[in-house]
């Protein structure tokens, strides 16, 4: 949230910088069944975003020592290829991989039904191949389809999206250069059916109306992104959307 | 990696396979699996290939950066190969610093296209002494069911070959094609129920002993050779394989000149 209010960020008619109106998200591909090893999978093209999620388990939980008497364990990493970004990144720890990954197995324990494998865990890997803002979201949206994939009991799947505000208009779905230059950024996990959260991270700076009017603009695109993935998944398995 | 405990079973099966001269998928002996490369699937990249051969699926990225040189070679660049195997590649792949197997994994893979000499490091010197360009290859392995290394040297070789130095970013000039000299190909066999097989698969290489990986570039000149694992191989039989590699390295590199981009 650079905050740098004057960079010009929308065109005279309103419409930003690549066509989109204000509530318009990126164009959003997604498969399932793209990682032929793993017990499911999913790939999301989302806008320049490309992220891979695969799902292995439930498997015996390894080492002892985080292994639950009463529940399954949800071992989520999230990492960034080095070829991900403009300047590359260099692989190993990462403080903000570490931190996303954890947020994104919170959101995802929240709907996993963990009782049904005492003492197993379910290994679940997001990778970023391809980077252009929103990454946590279009991560958390492949691993929630990679775990339907996988077939494993969920009570709803996680559909995740941001919104922010770029040159005092709020915005769905921000691109590169909106995440750069704009005013703030609010990255949700939404369950469709309840419309209950999961995930909510924000940093900047909204006014209360600006902030609802965020809020509101991926409450309603959280059912168009849960569209495409169900129809990803019928493509795999058939039935109906 | 952690390695499941081999199954006699497994070993019994192959073997038996091999006595028949069949394999565990039905392909002959030295017969690949379908090999299918897109060009350029990683817009952030400078140059970027996808290879999936059979299961296997790798990515592998081009970056360039500016360096220093090295004082000894001022008007040299630089090259550098960097696997890394994560977890997401298979069940038995488990995270943390990159284990021996990534280890040998980008270091076969960089002998192959340093020793061929196809990138010019004169050609990477922008002024001697102070800049050049620094070529990255990162390789990212999605799905492993046997044989990344052939996996990643065409997928490194393809996103070379279709690579742009990104000369504006850094302003340094306009930006302009990766030039290369040759196209190293590496072919790997595995010794699978008593003979060698060309591309292993996951469960070959689970029952297999030694393996060995050949590059080839132009004209049939071999660029590197590395022997992996326990096990004893004897002349003539590298003789087989040495044969095997050079006609396989002409019907790959056919695919690799029919991918080309502008």
């Amino acid at each position: 949230m650079g905050g740098y209010g004057d960079v010009q960020m929308l065109n005279e008619d309103g419409t930003r910088m690549d066509g989109r109106r204000p509530d318009e998200l990126r164009k959003i591909e997604i498969e399932a069944g793209v990682v032929p090893v793993a017990d499911g999978s999913a790939r999301v093209q989302w806008g320049s975003n490309l992220a891979i999620a695969a799902v292995y388990g439930p498997m015996e939980a390894h080492p002892r020592k985080i292994s639950r008497q009463d529940r399954c364990v949800l071992d989520v990493r999230y990492n960034m290829a080095p070829f991900s970004v403009t300047d590359r990144i260099r692989p190993g720890f990462n403080r903000r991989s570490r931190e996303i990954g954890k947020v994104t197995a919170n959101a995802l324990e929240s709907v996993v039904q963990l009782e049904l494998y005492p003492r197993s865990k379910i290994r679940v890997e997001i990778e970023i191949m391809c980077a252009e803002a929103g990454t946590r979201c279009v991560g958390l949206t492949a691993a929630s389809v990679a775990l339907a994939d996988a077939g494993i009991p969920m009570t709803d799947m996680v559909v995740s999206v941001a919104s922010g505000k770029v040159n005092g208009v709020v915005i769905l779905d921000l691109n590169k250069e909106e995440d750069n230059y704009g005013d703030a950024d609010l990255p949700m996990g939404i369950l469709p059916n309840s419309g209950e959260l999961v995930f909510l991270q924000m940093d900047g700076n909204l006014s209360p109306e600006d902030f609802q009017e965020a809020w509101d603009y991926n409450m309603g695109a959280a059912k168009e992104i849960h569209e495409i993935m169900v129809a990803a998944l019928a493509a795999r398995y058939g039935g109906d959307t | 990696m952690g390695i499941p405990l081999v199954p006699g079973l497994l070993r019994d099966h192959l073997n038996e396979l091999a006595e028949r001269d069949e394999r565990v998928d039905g392909r002959g002996r030295l017969e690949g699996r379908p090999v299918e490369v897109e060009v350029n699937p990683i817009e952030r990249a400078e140059g970027s290939a996808r290879v999936r051969m059979g299961d296997t699926i790798v990515y592998a990225g081009v970056k360039f950066q500016i360096m220093t040189p090295y004082s000894d070679r001022p008007d040299q660049g630089g090259l550098m190969t960097s696997a890394e195997i994560r977890p997401i590649a298979g069940r038995n792949w488990e995270p943390g610093p990159p284990s021996e197997e990534s280890i040998e994994l980008g270091r076969v893979v960089d002998r192959g296209i340093r020793e061929s000499g196809c990138i010019d490091v004169n050609g990477l010197c922008i002024l001697p002494g102070e800049k050049a360009w620094q070529v990255i290859i990162d390789l990212h392995a999605i799905s492993d069911d046997g044989n990344l290394f052939d996996a990643f040297a065409l997928a490194a070789i393809v996103a070379l070959r279709n690579a742009t130095l990104p000369a504006e970013r850094f302003d340094v000039g306009e930006d302009e094609r990766l030039e290369l000299s040759c196209t190293p190909i590496m072919c790997s066999y595995h010794k699978v129920g008593g003979r060698f097989v060309y591309d292993a698969n996951g469960e070959e290489e689970l029952g297999g002993d030694e393996r060995i990986h050949i590059t080839l570039g132009d004209d049939g000149h071999v660029h590197s050779l590395q022997k992996g694992l326990r096990g004893a191989f004897t002349a003539e039989e590298f003789d087989d394989i040495m044969q095997a590699a050079r006609a396989r390295r002409d019907e790959l590199m056919e695919l690799v000149e029919s991918l080309e981009q502008d």
